[in-house]
Formats: structure tokens, sequence, C-alpha cells
């Protein structure tokens, strides 16, 4: 890896901490554990449209692992890690299938297997399966926010790529 | 055309969600709450006829919440945990959605059984 390409990724995990971080200022409407806005996904997406795999899975990791420090709740990073890693597998695989117009959808479902992670997580951390009633209200509220951040990803990576060439 | 399946699987995820979540924040008619930490029921109530009152519950680990009954209404007021999600999800209505304080391993709901 050259020094461009990780500066490059080094902007990236910090702009996506940034996000958070604001993020964290927002108050949240619902008072439900695990709903967020998750606008810190917009650099999710950005990086696996135009990264490779393995320099998004970093991107992802940083800011996880950052991100948990500087809110000061470790204990919820387990549910994000959870969310995250099947979130990060699920939009891998579709970036393949979806073309450059529907990258907002890739978000959208991206946003349900994060939730369907955390939700999983919860069952097993729990042991109980009564959490699983939260899941329907974590997805509506989840695709709500992961089609916002699609679409905000999908206008920056147009033009991006009007910019630097095409993807990837 | 493999994206509209897609789609279509999308849509429909989301349509059943929304509906269930309608069901699952519908509010309870039952009216006997009780008050669970660590597995074992601590008090249980009768909302119609419970008088107004205030029942501090301290954990294992020295925290504490403060449980306040009003109108008929149950709620969480106050907790010393960092997070405070039992106190801003507020006042207990839904069968499926028992008010959980996590730190203290406390948690609110309806009783099942008896209406």
């Amino acid at each position: 890896m050259n020094i461009r390409r990780l500066t490059e990724l080094a902007l990236l995990s910090t702009v996506a901490l940034i996000i958070f971080v604001i993020e964290l200022r927002i108050p949240n409407p619902f008072p439900i554990p695990g709903v967020k806005l998750g606008l810190a996904n917009i650099v999710t997406v950005y990086a696996v449209f135009r990264c490779r795999p393995s320099e998004t899975a970093m991107i992802v990791t940083v800011r996880l692992l950052l991100g948990a420090m500087f809110s000061g709740n470790p204990s919820a990073l387990l549910y994000s890690a959870a969310g995250a890693v099947c979130c990060l597998l699920g939009m891998l695989v579709l970036r393949h299938i979806l073309p450059e117009k529907q990258i907002w959808l890739c978000s959208v479902i991206g946003a349900m297997l994060h939730n369907i992670g955390q939700i999983t997580a919860a069952v097993i951390i729990m042991r109980s399966f009564g959490v699983i009633a939260y899941l329907p209200l974590l997805l509506v509220t989840g695709s709500l926010a992961g089609v916002f951040t699609g679409i905000c990803a999908q206008m920056l990576l147009k033009r991006m790529n009007r910019q630097n060439g095409p993807l990837r | 055309m493999k994206n509209r399946k897609i789609i279509i699987a999308v849509g429909l995820i989301f349509f059943v969600s929304v509906c269930l979540s309608v069901y699952i924040l519908r509010h309870s008619d039952r009216q006997t709450v009780e008050i669970v930490q660590d597995g074992a029921v601590l008090y249980t109530f009768d909302l119609n006829r419970a008088e107004d009152q205030e029942i501090r519950v301290t954990s294992a680990e020295g925290g504490y919440n403060l449980i306040v009954i009003k109108d008929g209404t149950i709620c969480i007021s106050e907790a010393d945990c960092p997070d405070q999600t039992c106190v801003k999800m507020g006042v207990l209505k839904s069968d499926y959605l028992p008010i959980v304080c996590l730190p203290h391993k406390l948690i609110v709901r309806f009783a099942e059984g008896e209406a």
C-alpha cells in the first residue's frame, strides 16, 4: 500500500469518525435502543464502491473501535460490530450486482443486515428471544435512514467519479 | 430482471416490518405490571388500583432505579446508569416492549395471565 492510498483511507476514517461524533450530539427522537441515523455509513457505502474490500474493512474497523472509545460506551461495541460485519459482507456482495444508479438500494439492504446482526448479537448476549420484538422497529427506522445515507453516498460517488474517473 | 426481484423483496420486508411495528407498539389492555430484577419478580401491581407511589430498586452492584406509579401509569423516572434509555422510554405502554434497564438487569413489564 503506497502512502497516497494510506492517506486516503486515513482521511475517510477520520471523516466517518467526525460524522459519528457529531451524530452523537443530535438528540434521538426514538427512545428505542439501537435506533440511529447512522450518518457515518455514508462513508462506508462510499468506500464499498470505491475501495477494495480489505480497505473498506479497515476503515470500518477503525471507525468502530475509535467510535466506541469516543462515545464512552464500549458495551455497545459488540452490537455495532456484529451489525457492521453483516452489513459490510452484504454490501460487498451487492456491489457486483447493483448498477451505479441503485447504490441507495445497497445502503438500504446494508442497513437491514446491520439491524439483523445487532439483534442476533443481543439475543446471544442476553440469552432471551424477547429482544426480537425490537427487530421490526429497527428494520423500519433502519431502512428509512438507509435510504437517506444511500442517496447521500450515491450523489457523492457520482461527483467523485466525474472528477476522478470511473469506479474502482 | 434480477434487480427488480431485490427491490420487491426489500419492499416486502419493509411493509411486513411496518405492520409488525404497529402491532408491537399497540397499547396494552392489561393492567397488571411486574417489576423484575435478575429474573426474580420483585413487585406486582394492579395499575387500576395501585395508589401513586415511588419505588426505589437497588441493584446488586449498588446502582438504583426510581420507579414511579402515577394515575395508572408506570415509568422509570430516575436511574444512575450512563445510558438512561430506561428513563427515556417513558411510560410503559406495550405488551412486547418492556422498559428495560440493561446495566441494572431490571425489567418493568405487563404480567401475563390475569387481565
